[in-house]
């Protein structure tokens, strides 16, 4: 564990200096939506735990190996499951998450339409 | 001692609200007046839950570790003004602030009451006292603030560092205000419901109530998101964390209601709406609490953590929810007259308003919630985070403060819009502005530019409207002002921030092609109940401004916590934010370095919305005078 530590700092100290600016960037995108998973509530981006950390540069070599915003996502999503994204995405078990919001507005909106407006004409 | 005294003062005030019920439950079926017993008896249970409060107060400031709660939440070395703040630092003393805002409004609205009818103060009274009994029962059952323990301990283990802070010492009692102060909005909606007394009267009388609460509930969601920008060391604001969600529920269902019932008060419409608004505001409240005591989410403020706890609450907000419902479906009379306004007023205006505030709050409730019932029937574990709420609110906050700015133009019934020049011109000024600001930037060019423009329209209007309105709507024309400032500030403060994250060791010097960060030296230093290490830092701006930083690592003894204090340099314009941590076993320290423009103005703008909730009160007064 010691020695794993050591390696993390080591590569952080000597990696973080030399990311160019927009992949710096796009790593700061990234870890804002993956959640620290050992944290209460907060963002790996947000979080200096060790886990954290690791996380950080695991986004950072995916990055050089040239894999998209989406697929560094979906490695994340494969290793530690959909909790770790704050980004949930459009499938089977969120449909509802997704569409009720949309959903009540078009109710409202016809509820509305219904008794305020269409009586009037 | 003082714990003794707490406790059976928690006993008496049980009993008085035993004594209130049998009071209020006579005088309602036999006399034509107010029966005064009532009043002295809701003042003697005041008394009791403030003499309670003040002895868990004194437990705290003696550190009197024979108190349970006092041993789990105090500690010798720690400076006063937090040992009394920790009094509501942790789940038994903030219900017991729970009790005491419950049995403070009742009785405040008994005094302010007078000119109402008896049957309405009288059943406003029972309602509350349902709610008050109900929280007494799970104080002194579940989290009974006074609990003993034996041996006496003879050091506590301290309160969480990240809560030893001003601005989150007073957020409890403030937000709490707001909170709970809805309760009086639910007791009186049903007592007015079963009375078939919602009406142009009785809207005339709720709004001070209305207003009251939601001025501490703005004030107190606000002061937590001070606190979450320079405690928590991130340099954001807003997390949609799950229980600043719970809080900005009550808020938005607060600020419908704030708006739907001037519709009531004006043209005695939309009475049904109103009840339910009402309702629900306090049903949200409640809901809040019990998401958070529960231990249900996964959030930064859970302090608690009790199946038992939760599961009382739940009991207790379903016979709440099951009682309104029960007066609501047997006692309200649907209001049969006509909706006889043209399409283009100022009913319109509003309706729409609902409509939008409604969908913003669909969207926190069940981003908050859909997770918890996915877990629950599925064991499927998903996060919903600030990017769902990006996704669905922003698209709808265009239409929604175009809406604010044309809005309140309108007159009731029938309407024109007056001004059409003004409207038009504002309207290519901020396209053409907004156009300018977002071009050269590497961001969404159509999205933000849009966006950009409406929270600019809203402004420039509401900037005219001072002028050419004068003192006329004057509340409403600062709180949208404000919000406009608000929306403004969070855009661009978004769209301009930007930051440095890197390692130093003493005496290293980063070069960027904008800035420079030097680190000149470090100290260290003991203050009472936690040492520092203070770091200095020399950050020079491309056009030579230098300026000292000093961020802060705190090590607390007890607990024995390491927080990072960010220091933040604050002008009209932006804010310089630096925080440092620790790198384990190095030399090195991780500094981040955040410039954030316009973060003053956020505070400011939600200031003034709060203040036009004020001037809207003390105008109301004069109208009454």
């Amino acid at each position: 564990m010691k020695y794993l530590n050591f390696l993390i700092i080591i590569i952080i100290v000597f990696n973080s200096n030399f990311l160019n600016a927009q992949e710096q960037k796009l790593k700061n995108e990234i870890t804002k939506n993956l959640r620290c998973l050992v944290c209460q509530g907060q963002s790996v981006y947000d979080s200096d735990t060790e886990f954290a950390n690791s996380l950080k540069i695991l986004v950072e070599r995916k990055l050089d190996e040239g894999l998209s915003e989406k697929q560094i996502y979906d490695f994340f999503k494969e290793k530690y499951g959909e909790w770790i994204l704050y980004d949930p995405q459009f499938n089977k078990s969120t449909y509802f998450l997704w569409l009720l919001p949309v959903l009540m507005f078009l109710l409202g909106g016809a509820i509305i339409f219904k008794l305020f407006i269409k009586k009037k004409n | 001692m003082a714990s003794l005294i707490g406790y059976y003062s928690l006993v008496f005030g049980l009993c008085a609200s035993l004594l209130i019920v049998f009071f209020c439950i006579k005088n309602f079926q036999n006399s034509l007046i107010f029966d005064n017993k009532v009043l002295t008896f809701t003042f003697l249970q005041l008394f009791f839950v403030i003499i309670s409060f003040l002895g868990l107060i004194i437990s705290f400031i003696n550190s009197d570790f024979s108190n349970e709660t006092v041993f789990n939440h105090s500690h010798t070395t720690k400076p006063l003004f937090y040992k009394i703040s920790g009094t509501w630092g942790n789940h038994e003393g903030s219900l017991l602030l729970w009790l005491l805002v419950l049995t403070l409004f009742i009785f405040l609205f008994l005094l302010k009451s007078k000119d109402q009818s008896k049957k309405y103060r009288i059943l406003t009274l029972l309602f509350q006292q349902i709610i008050i009994i109900g929280f007494f029962i799970f104080l002194i059952q579940t989290s009974n603030p006074f609990n003993y323990i034996f041996p006496v301990p003879s050091e506590g283990l301290g309160l969480n560092p990240i809560l030893q802070d001003p601005a989150l010492a007073i957020h409890p009692p403030i937000l709490y205000l707001g909170y709970v102060g809805s309760s009086i909005i639910f007791s009186s909606t049903l007592a007015a419901t079963a009375l078939n007394y919602v009406s142009v009267d009785w809207a005339k009388h709720i709004k001070f109530w209305i207003l009251t609460s939601w001025i501490f509930l703005t004030l107190g969601i606000l002061l937590g998101s001070i606190w979450a920008y320079y405690e928590l060391g991130w340099g954001g604001f807003w997390f949609w964390d799950p229980v600043e969600n719970v809080s900005l529920m009550p808020w938005l269902a607060l600020t419908t209601l704030l708006h739907c019932v001037l519709i009531l008060e004006k043209k005695n419409l939309l009475s049904s709406w109103t009840i339910i608004l009402s309702i629900s505001t306090f049903t949200l409240s409640m809901c809040g609490t019990f998401l958070v005591r529960s231990g249900i989410l996964n959030s930064v403020h859970t302090f608690a953590n009790d199946p038992e706890r939760g599961l009382f609450i739940l009991i207790f907000l379903f016979s709440l929810i099951f009682l309104s419902l029960i007066i609501f479906f047997f006692f309200h009379k649907q209001d049969k007259k006509k909706y006889n306004f043209f399409w283009l007023s100022k009913e319109t205006s509003i309706v729409v308003n609902n409509w939008f505030m409604m969908y913003f709050l669909t969207v926190v409730l069940i981003g908050t919630t859909y997770p918890i019932f996915l877990e629950v029937l599925t064991s499927e574990k998903i996060s919903v985070g600030p990017p769902f709420y990006n996704k669905l609110i922003i698209p709808f906050l265009i239409p929604f403060l175009f809406a604010m700015a044309i809005g309140p133009k309108l007159k009731w019934i029938k309407s024109d819009i007056k001004d059409k020049f003004y409207l038009i011109l504002f309207l290519i000024i901020s396209l053409l502005l907004s156009a300018f600001i977002i071009k050269n930037l590497n961001i969404n060019f159509l999205l933000n530019t849009v966006l950009v423009t409406s929270a600019f329209y809203l402004f420039f209007i509401t900037t005219r409207d001072f002028f050419s309105k004068g003192l006329k709507n004057l509340s409403q024309n600062i709180a949208h002002f404000g919000f406009s400032l608000l929306i403004l500030s969070i855009l661009l403060n978004n769209i301009f921030s930007s930051e440095v994250i890197t390692n130093l060791k003493v005496g290293e010097t980063l070069q960027l092609d904008k800035t420079q960060i030097k680190f000149e030296s470090i100290e260290k230093k003991n203050i009472n109940n936690y040492a520092a290490v203070i770091g200095k830092f020399q950050v020079r701006d491309k056009d030579g401004n230098t300026q000292i930083l000093n961020p802060e690592l705190r090590i607390y003894n007890q607990p024995n916590i390491v927080t990072s204090e960010a220091d933040i340099k604050t002008n009209l314009f932006t804010d310089k934010f630096m925080t440092m941590n620790l790198v384990q076993n190095q030399d090195y320290f991780n500094i981040r370095y955040q410039i954030k423009p316009f973060m003053i103005w956020i505070w400011i703008s939600v200031l003034l919305i709060s203040f036009a909730g004020l001037t809207s009160l003390l105008k109301k007064k004069n109208y009454e005078n």
